[in-house]
């Protein structure tokens, strides 16, 4: 063992995921046409020789948890270290759920005074990048740093979404504001990538816990504090790809960006593999007749038809006549004959009836239940959602996991809804 | 099915097979784009409940080693029982290679019987087949078989192939003739047999070499309860160039007999982790299967490509199986080949290019271009057929930039490489 150890927050709600994320954690959104969000961090730590992780959950956790299992994927399944789902337990302490990314630690506190490690890595289960996590370790020792912060450039008009750094010449954080409002000349946003020496990480945690005014946030509160009251915190640039698919159409838009000839991340480099679990599925088959352009399909997946600029995850089948253009469909999603989709995101195991019309029209009127997350043209369609036979569904509609057949009684909209037994909206 | 140990037998050195069985055995070789063809009995042992696995190795074991390793991909790395490679081993007083099927199994015996099955599934690695061992196991029980020998229907056209099951009305077996001419026999012999591992004990201590000739005839003609077990499934023995050819390339045909894809009997195998398959904007893939990790820019059209093959812009591949991680550049052309792995076939190069010219004793490579694996056909060659590149095969092999129909390079020594 290294003597290294890695926390991994896989709590996030991802709220603005829209349908993806309502019976999943974020991290266990799928990605990149046969990937889970979270695989990216798991991969960049046993590719940097990190083997022993802790993975904290709270939203939804039962697809991690399935997803992770023993940590076989990424050989994370060893006599030491290893993998280790830490969910929140009642009795632990005096809160039992985990209130804020620091109190998610705070309560596990536990786990690394019986490790040896003297630094702690704490990430972030909900972000697509490589990155090799040696290079931020030597940054951390070369500058002593009780605090290290790895960051990344955003575009101006993205500051307000993270939390923003202010450094000097030598790397030393000055200032930090999460999601700051009004004008700020720094855009090096926080990449949710902590690491901590350890001593310092535990009194610090243990002083913001009894703290009654705080939100027990390493955004909010942590952070913020420590830049204010001088403690050795440096910012680490990084300058790969790094994405954090926080919204809808940012999640589209990335998806979409690894059909490109040149993706923005490598995933067939053989000395930085992303592992995933996978399951046995033959290889993709393509028949007579079918025309297949500019996509991404994942074994498993069966194509009759048209497939254009697409990203196609493992088993998704593809009736004859059928075309699908611009478009997202998770695992084992089936499109009957003749059925057309336009700009939709498909959850997992979705049926596209024969004929049906997905995304049709120039109508964008923003989606009536969430405007503010479905307004771009996309049609997102629930897990498991039954489209019966020459449906018609206009833009920035949203139908909802499970809906059946007969839930539709006519076409929908540009920005319908329609929602199943089982929607949480 | 717990007192039931299988042994796959895969000693075969695919003799048949020239350069694709260089450096591995026929049970290694890599089928149906992303299977190796010891998967189909490794699924079927695991679907089939069969957790006891031996393969008896011989040629090239290495490749057999690497791919199963501890038998996880199968769930078969087992605390009690699992999959294990016998392999020809020394002993102070005895070292032998294993001089037939039989003899592998004799020399094994210790091992098989510290196991305690109450019965041995003979099984061969060299198969494609989809088969639940449980009905085969409850017949034999059922009628009191000393052996049971599992039988297929074939063409009478084809039973110059196969040894031919004479079969009675109630299933025993009558006699087994090997490769007859003519017969009236449409039950061919699938080297597939299921033995009380008492009778086969008795039978070993002979010293017989070849389980057909010395054990299995010997004991129908001496009126032992041997039976035979009807199987009409897809089966197929993948040892020659022309089988190997045909039966990929009938998985991408409408009416393929072999389902791969069947979520009750899904075939297992070590799988590498690769991205998704890449089409770009002007590639045309048609009646073909694409292993994940797969970049295409080019034309496909009746193939197998494997995981990590990548085809240049306008390149073209038709009528060919290519291995993983091969590469066609820009403009290249593969048709009526196998390329192993690791070929690079450059920019502009042509294989197996135009008629297949009639070449007597050239008939096992089928009409094909057969290409060993790392070799480099370089920008502009041209290699005919029927042709064997041997294994790293490199630009001065081409006289002139054309390897003319009828020619079989040999393998070249690693060494070489080093020069």
């Amino acid at each position: 063992m290294s003597g290294r150890y890695a926390f991994i927050l896989a709590g996030g709600l991802g709220s603005r995921l829209c349908l993806l994320s309502e019976r999943r954690a974020k991290p266990a959104v799928p990605f990149g046409g046969k990937y889970r969000i979270i695989d990216f961090t798991l991969s960049n730590c046993v590719n940097s020789g990190i083997y022993d992780v802790g993975v904290l959950t709270q939203y939804r956790p039962t697809s991690l948890n399935q997803h992770i299992g023993i940590g076989r994927p990424w050989d994370l399944d060893r006599t030491r270290g290893g993998i280790q789902l830490l969910q929140p337990a009642p009795g632990m302490t005096a809160s039992d759920w985990y209130r804020g990314t620091a109190d998610a630690i705070y309560q596990n506190v536990l786990h690394l005074k019986r490790r040896r490690a003297e630094e702690v890595l704490i990430l972030s289960g909900d972000h697509v990048y490589h990155m090799d996590y040696n290079v931020l370790y030597a940054f951390h020792r070369r500058n002593r740093a009780s605090l290290t912060v790895a960051v990344t450039e955003v575009p101006e008009r993205d500051v307000n979404q993270f939390g923003i750094l202010e450094t000097e010449a030598s790397g030393r954080v000055v200032a930090f504001r999460e999601k700051p409002r009004g004008p700020i000349d720094s855009r090096l946003a926080s990449m949710g990538v902590y690491l901590f020496d350890r001593q310092s990480l535990i009194r610090w945690l243990v002083e913001d816990a009894a703290d009654a005014g705080s939100a027990h946030d390493f955004g909010k509160d942590l952070l913020p504090r420590l830049v204010a009251r001088g403690e050795a915190v440096y910012a680490y640039r990084f300058a790969g790809y790094w994405q954090d698919v926080g919204t809808l159409d940012s999640y589209y838009r990335s998806n979409l960006e690894f059909v490109q000839p040149r993706p923005p991340l490598d995933l067939d480099d053989p000395d930085w593999i992303v592992h995933t679990r996978t399951a046995d599925r033959p290889p993709v088959r393509i028949e007579a007749g079918a025309r297949v352009t500019g996509s991404l399909l994942a074994n498993g997946c069966h194509v009759r038809g048209e497939v254009v600029n697409s990203v196609l995850f493992p088993g998704v089948v593809v009736e004859r006549g059928a075309v699908v253009r611009d478009s997202i469909l998770m695992h084992d999603s089936r499109v009957g004959e003749a059925a057309t989709l336009d700009r939709a995101v498909v959850d997992k195991e979705v049926r596209i009836g024969r004929g049906a019309s997905v995304g049709e029209g120039d109508d964008l009127t923003p989606n009536r239940a969430c405007p503010e997350h479905l307004s771009s043209g996309l049609v997102v369609i629930g897990k498991r959602a039954v489209l019966p036979e020459g449906l018609r569904v206009g833009r920035n509609a949203r139908i909802g996991a499970s809906v059946a057949e007969e839930d539709f009684t006519a076409p929908v909209p540009a920005g319908g809804v329609v929602d199943g037994p089982e929607s949480m909206h | 099915m717990r007192d039931v140990l299988a042994l796959i037998l895969s000693g075969g050195g695919g003799e048949r097979m020239g350069v694709l069985c260089a450096e591995r055995a026929v049970s290694a070789l890599p089928f149906g784009g992303k299977y190796r063809v010891i998967d189909f009995v490794l699924s079927n042992c695991a679907h089939s409940g069969v957790n006891q696995v031996a393969v008896l190795a011989q040629h090239a074991p290495a490749s057999l080693n690497d791919h199963i390793g501890a038998g996880r991909a199968w769930d078969l790395d087992r605390r009690a029982g699992g999959v294990v490679i016998l392999q020809p081993y020394q002993t102070r007083s005895h070292a032998g290679w294993y001089r037939g099927t039989a003899d592998a199994i004799a020399q094994n015996w210790d091992w098989i019987e510290e196991r305690r099955p109450a019965r041995v599934l003979v099984l061969s690695g060299d198969h494609v087949v989809r088969m639940d061992y449980r009905p085969l196991v409850a017949a034999h029980i059922e009628r009191e078989a000393a052996v049971t020998v599992a039988v297929t229907p074939v063409a009478a056209s084809e039973a110059r192939r196969f040894g031919m099951v004479h079969v009675e009305r109630d299933g025993r077996i009558r006699s087994i003739e090997e490769k007859p001419t003519r017969t009236d026999a449409a039950l061919a012999n699938m080297g597939i047999y299921l033995f009380e591992t008492e009778r086969l004990a008795d039978l070993l201590r002979a010293r017989p070499v070849d389980l057909v000739l010395d054990v299995l005839r010997p004991q129908v003609a001496a009126g032992e309860r041997v039976f035979a077990h009807e199987f009409a499934g897809y089966w197929e023995d993948v040892g020659t160039v022309a089988s190997y050819y045909r039966s990929n390339l009938e998985l991408v045909g409408p009416g393929s007999r072999l389902a791969l894809h069947d979520a009750r009997w899904p075939i297992l195998t070590r799988d590498e982790e690769r991205s998704p398959v890449w089409l770009g904007e002007h590639a045309r893939v048609e009646e073909s299967l694409v292993a994940n990790g797969c970049r295409i820019e080019g034309r496909v059209s009746r193939s197998i490509l494997f995981p990590g093959v990548t085809v240049g812009p306008r390149a073209v591949v038709a009528e060919s199986v290519v291995m993983a991680d091969s590469r066609l550049e820009d403009d290249a052309v593969v048709e009526h080949a196998i390329l192993d792995k690791y070929v690079r076939v450059g920019a502009g190069a042509r294989v197996g290019e135009g008629p297949a010219a009639d070449v007597a004793d050239l008939a096992w490579l089928a009409g094909l271009a057969l290409v060993g694996k790392d070799t480099w056909v370089a920008e502009g060659g041209r290699v005919l057929r029927p042709s064997s590149m041997g294994v790293g095969g490199r630009y001065e092999d081409l006289e002139g930039g054309v390897l003319a129909a009828g020619t079989v390079l040999p393998n070249r020594r690693w060494y070489e490489e080093l020069r």
